[in-house]
């Protein structure tokens, strides 16, 4: 089974460079695809001199990491695709071939990576609460908000690929709905760069809102009353307010 | 003409009106993934083949009507489906293989992979705006097929009006009009003035030239 390892980027010219020639050297791996959000570095001309598949994001005025999965997957022809963030300082192939491992052999239809340390933040005060009110049989996997994933290239056509941070746990739900054997595969140490705290408030609603929109396309919340309060929710300004004035 | 449009968005439904309109006779198919723009577009074209099909259907069904097909437009919403259908296409041997870009900078891609009509709808808008901004060169189209454009260029001062006649001159072959600020026509250099406007028409390579020489 060929392999196509996809890498969503955007200004990772320092990294993409190391991260391709490392994906080309796991087994099975047939081709590397870079999906660029619109870089104003020397991210994707590296790429391509690296011998990556480059395509630039369809939409770059609003991009996403899950636009740019998408995009990954469409393109690849693999049988299995493998999704990894570019930014991890310690990849080896053994990260990718890990990843393939369950896929090639039959194993599982999608398989999730996770790491030797706690879970993020978000992961913990947002994902996991939520999984279990809504998706409990899902509450078991230790990240599941991981962005190292693999997957049967087909099944990536029948699930909704959301556009930002809720790509992930999306996927994990549409796998799962989709009846595919998943298994969450030990990495081993990952080396990267975490997000600063003021930066997880978006990353966590969007997170919310995949799951949430989700638990409603399966009926497991009312979902005339739950799709009206999301949008109206959506449109609030939510910038903090100190004695009647914004901060 | 036999014609296979993939995709049920808006540059979809600008292709559509435009197939339709320049062959009345001819027969369309459109082809979408889901069952809610499946119902719409049956509605807004009555005279088109709806086709509900999973994505990874559609390179089967290009293969299987490829010998049938005269034409096959890529529109979807994605770069990365557009260049995949536009490959099976252009391997079953269909005469054209169109596609519509999302993202320009992508085009590149596809000329790689040796799609040659790529139709870029965001091309207008700085022609459009160049034009109403009365910008000094606007390149208003280019034939590639034939190797030639059309240019706009602004008689802002004497010293251009000079160049443009001598080199109007030098070369037979570029053929222009000239429309003045209130919208008189002439195709005789010697009539235009300060401020006017020239259309040109010519090779590629000539209206390089001119326009180097234009632009100083």
């Amino acid at each position: 089974m060929a392999v196509s390892v996809i890498f969503p980027v955007k200004n990772r010219e320092e990294y993409v460079k190391r991260a391709v020639k490392t994906a080309f050297k796991a087994k099975h791996v047939m081709e590397v695809i870079v999906v660029d959000g619109g870089s104003s570095d020397r991210t994707v001309e590296v790429s391509r001199k690296e011998g990556a598949k480059v395509i630039i994001q369809s939409n770059l005025v609003y991009p996403g990491k899950g636009i740019a999965m998408r995009d990954g997957a469409y393109l690849a022809e693999g049988d299995i695709l493998v999704f990894l963030d570019v930014d991890i300082k310690n990849l080896t192939p053994d990260f990718i071939e890990s990843l393939a491992e369950p896929l090639i052999n039959g194993w599982a239809a999608f398989v999730k990576g996770c790491f030797d340390r706690a879970a993020g933040r978000v992961t913990e005060l947002v994902a996991k609460p939520l999984l279990r009110m809504f998706y409990p049989e899902l509450a078991k996997f230790k990240q599941p908000l991981s962005g190292e994933i693999a997957g049967l290239r087909k099944l990536f056509y029948k699930v909704e690929f959301e556009r930002g941070w809720g790509v992930d746990v999306g996927l994990l739900i549409d796998f799962h709905k989709l009846g595919a054997k998943i298994v969450e595969k030990d990495l081993g140490y990952k080396d990267h760069e975490m997000k600063p705290l003021h930066a997880l408030t978006d990353m966590a609603y969007e997170v919310a809102e995949a799951i949430l929109k989700r638990a409603i396309r399966d009926r497991k919340i009312d979902a005339y009353w739950a799709e009206k309060y999301l949008k109206s929710v959506k449109s609030l300004d939510l910038k903090p307010e100190v004695d009647g004035e914004s901060i | 003409m036999r014609v296979l449009l993939i995709g049920g968005g808006h540059s979809a439904y600008f292709a559509a009106e435009t197939i339709k309109r320049i062959d009345l006779s001819g027969k369309l198919m459109i082809i979408e993934f889901t069952s809610e723009k499946v119902f719409v577009l049956s509605k807004l074209f009555p005279f088109a083949e709806i086709i509900q099909l999973d994505i990874d259907e559609v390179e089967e069904y290009i293969r299987a009507n490829g010998r049938i097909l005269d034409a096959v437009v890529a529109a979807t919403e994605s770069d990365s489906l557009n260049l995949r259908y536009c490959k099976v296409a252009k391997e079953s041997n269909i005469p054209l293989v169109i596609t519509i870009i999302n993202n320009p900078l992508n085009a590149e891609i596809f000329l790689k992979e040796g799609i040659a009509f790529i139709v870029n709808p965001y091309k207008m808008i700085p022609i459009e705006l160049s034009e109403i901004l009365d910008a000094k060169v606007n390149i208003l189209y280019s034939f590639h097929r034939i190797g030639v454009q059309v240019v706009s260029i602004k008689v802002g001062d004497r010293r251009l009006l000079s160049q443009l006649k001598k080199e109007m001159t030098k070369n037979r072959d570029l053929t222009a009009l000239f429309v003045s600020p209130v919208g008189e026509i002439t195709n005789s250099i010697d009539e235009v003035d300060v401020g006017w406007r020239a259309y040109v028409l010519g090779y590629e390579e000539k209206i390089k030239r001119l326009l180097r020489v234009v632009e100083g």
